[in-house]
């Protein structure tokens, strides 16, 4: 048995913490940019419109210790309004098409839309099948994808960099 | 194997009306039996009776000359499978009132085939939303894979009528489909009285991509993909029963290191899912401490996963005749490495949780399951097992080198959550034992079968991290006529309706995530 008081009374930083070098890059990077185009943090909502939940389970992996993407500034925040991007999974079916459209409507502009993952880049497999609409970018517009099946928490983190270019452009812009 | 007349002692036992010559033994041991009209709601009867499970109802279209379709009733005692052929035109009788089960199966065959069955205490449509066409029906051959054209909105009548709930004091809680976490979607209809739930209608099926029909007209290996796709985190349980099934068909011999090296993919897969599962239960519980112990082991098991077959989800490995590329010897013995370590960190994690009175006190007679609820409706996996069932395919109906390798089931009877837990808890332990035995055992050898693709059709079941997968080939003309799959979930699903009565609402999010329920495996 152990003593859930040993537990308590333990150093906050039990032993060594996961770490990597390739995400310790990625992060610094992302920090530097979220600090920079965000104001210091990065809202995202995660939206599935017919993924086959690996990609749930990649971006789900961002919050596990080994990547303990929060403190790189982002957060996944449990509304669309108080998000600033959209993470978007899986290709769009018809079923839901409808949550999905509200989803991104309820969203604060300026919004930003994530594809995640092969089906959500261009309705992948099911492109042209009688259940999908096609890619997230059949219902609303998508600034960034991220392909693969699924793709790695590595290149997600990747993709999120791509994002902070695109912000700047998109800033420029308006 | 190739099919033959007559069956064995049992059968005849139980169908004593109908005639030998229209029992035909499967390619899996299992016998398809051909009672005539009258004769069938006898039989159903006779099942019913005789606590047959019915595990799967799915319809093939030409099959027989005699009708445009046929469906084929899968029923399931211990090791005995039956299956019972049904020619129907559009119209037929429901027996969701003797096995409910059928229920769910019966509006899944009206919406992809058309056909109606009179006497179901259900109607409403299944996969298809109110936003599909009147009158289409996605399965039909008549129907060509293609963007379709749906309604531009809804009439309030037309909107899916969940059951009413109705007293003093009774609210609704609608919560779905698009969840507060990184989920998949789903739509929950809860009754409340005060903080207590008095009723819960789950509407699924957001996900309905069209699995099923994307496989028909394709040659069987470029299928292993799509059935890789049914849920992402049983890529192997799935991909297996896909090439088992068109194994079973051509007669591909598998060769024994191949089997070794599924089995090992096989179990990987269960810890890893176990372990996900154990960390969302904890982190609904509000216990991170706990939750981060299998957190991070899950992510070195997603790591070895790639090492070993250069995926995280173990995909692109399991191909028809065995696996599609060899894991040397180097590889193993790092896994061996590797599961020793990880056997010791799990106890520790274990020990933390079950030791933490906030965490029992919370799982604790939470979530009940009780044993009778398990066979009307084909409850399967861990779920099953923590309420008293025994059953896993990996004992009952061994495939592989299972017959040699599987571990006597753990079975707890209380149906809580903390039993799920603690269920799970044992079988990562079970499965870690069973790949180490597996590495030191291991034949040389060849690691993929030959053989060419043949027609015929072909049932498989293979044990997933969440309980028994069916999945029903058909290949005509060396190419895919019918891909039937039908995950544990889909059947799972069901039983949380049951699960959370009389519990609060703020347990139902611990309830869930100890049922393991994969929503795009359900969906199709």
């Amino acid at each position: 048995m152990v003593n859930a008081i040993t537990c308590l009374l333990r150093k906050k930083i039990p032993g060594e913490t996961p770490s990597d070098d390739e995400v310790e890059k990625s992060g610094r990077e992302l920090r530097a940019g979220i600090d920079a185009v965000f104001g210091h943090s990065l809202a995202i909502r995660e939206l599935d419109t017919g993924s086959d939940n690996a990609t749930e389970i990649e971006i789900n992996a961002l919050t596990s210790p080994f990547y303990d993407c929060e403190r790189f500034g982002i957060s996944f925040v449990a509304s669309p309004r108080h998000a600033d991007v959209l993470m978007v999974t899986g290709a769009v079916t018809h079923n839901m098409a409808v949550a999905a459209r509200k989803t991104y409507e309820a969203m604060p502009s300026p919004k930003f839309v994530i594809a995640v993952g092969d089906d959500a880049c261009d309705g992948g497999m099911f492109k042209g099948t009688y259940g999908v609409l096609g890619g997230a970018d059949a219902v609303f517009p998508v600034d960034v994808k991220i392909p693969g099946n699924p793709p790695t928490p590595l290149q997600i983190l990747a993709g999120l960099l791509a994002l902070m270019e695109r912000a700047r452009v998109k800033g420029r812009e308006r | 194997m190739a099919e033959r007349e007559g069956g064995d002692a049992w059968i005849n036992e139980v169908l004593c009306d109908v005639p030998a010559n229209r029992i035909i033994t499967g390619r899996n041991r299992e016998f398809y039996v051909r009672p005539d009209e009258p004769e069938f709601m006898a039989s159903v009867e006779g099942l019913a009776l005789r606590k047959f499970v019915l595990i799967g109802l799915f319809a093939c279209e030409d099959f027989s000359d005699r009708s445009p379709s046929t469906l084929f009733y899968v029923f399931e005692k211990k090791e005995h499978i039956l299956v019972l052929v049904r020619d129907v035109d559009r119209e037929t009788t429901s027996v969701a009132r003797q096995f409910p089960s059928a229920s769910w199966f019966e509006r899944e065959c009206t919406d992809g085939f058309g056909i109606v069955f009179d006497g179901a205490f259900d109607t409403r449509r299944l996969f298809l939303h109110e936003e599909y066409p009147d009158n289409f029906h996605p399965l039909q051959k008549s129907f060509r894979n293609g963007p379709i054209t749906v309604k531009d909105g809804i009439d309030p009548g037309d909107e899916y009528a969940f059951r009413v709930v109705s007293g003093e004091g009774v609210y609704q809680v609608p919560v779905g489909p698009v969840h507060a976490g990184i989920i998949e979607p789903g739509h929950f209809r809860f009754s409340v009285i005060g903080e207590t739930i008095f009723n819960l209608e789950v509407r699924m099926f957001y996900k309905h991509r069209g699995i099923e029909k994307l496989a028909e007209g394709r040659q069987p290996a470029d299928c292993v993909g799509i059935a890789e796709a049914v849920s992402g985190d049983e890529s192997a349980a799935n991909a297996t029963a896909f090439c088992r099934a068109v194994e079973k068909i051509s007669g591909i011999q598998i060769p024994d290191r191949a089997w070794y090296l599924r089995t090992i993919l096989l179990e990987m897969e269960r810890i890893a899912s176990h372990l996900n599962d154990q960390n969302g239960m904890l982190i609904d519980v509000a216990f991170p401490l706990g939750a981060n112990q299998f957190s991070v082991l899950r992510e070195e098991c997603a790591r070895m996963n790639d090492t070993l077959t250069g995926s995280r989800f173990l995909r692109d490995t399991i191909c028809i005749g065995g696996v599609s590329r060899d894991i040397n010897k180097g590889l193993l013995t790092g896994l061996a490495q590797f599961l020793k370590v990880f056997r010791n960190r799990y106890r520790v994690g274990l020990k933390i949780v079950l030791s933490t009175t906030s965490v029992i006190d919370r799982f604790a007679t939470t979530g009940t399951i009780n044993k009778p609820l398990l066979r009307p409706l084909n409850i399967t996996g861990p779920a099953a097992r923590a309420s008293g069932g025994k059953v896993d395919v990996r004992v009952n109906h061994p495939y592989g080198i299972y017959h040699r390798y599987a571990r006597p089931l753990n079975v707890l009877r209380d149906g809580d959550v903390l039993s799920r837990f603690t269920v799970r808890a044992a079988e990562i332990m079970d499965s870690v034992d069973m790949i180490e035995k597996l590495i030191e055992e291991i034949p040389e050898g060849e690691i993929c079968g030959r053989g060419t693709v043949a027609d015929g059709y072909a049932l498989s079941l293979v044990e997933s991290p969440r309980g028994q997968n069916l999945c029903w080939v058909r290949i005509r003309g060396g190419k895919i006529e019918r891909y039937k799959v039908r995950t544990a979930s889909f059947c799972n699903w069901q039983v949380i309706e049951h699960a959370v009565q009389g519990n609060i609402l703020a347990d139902f999010p611990v309830i869930n995530k100890s049922l393991n329920l994969s929503y795009a495996g359900t969906d199709l």
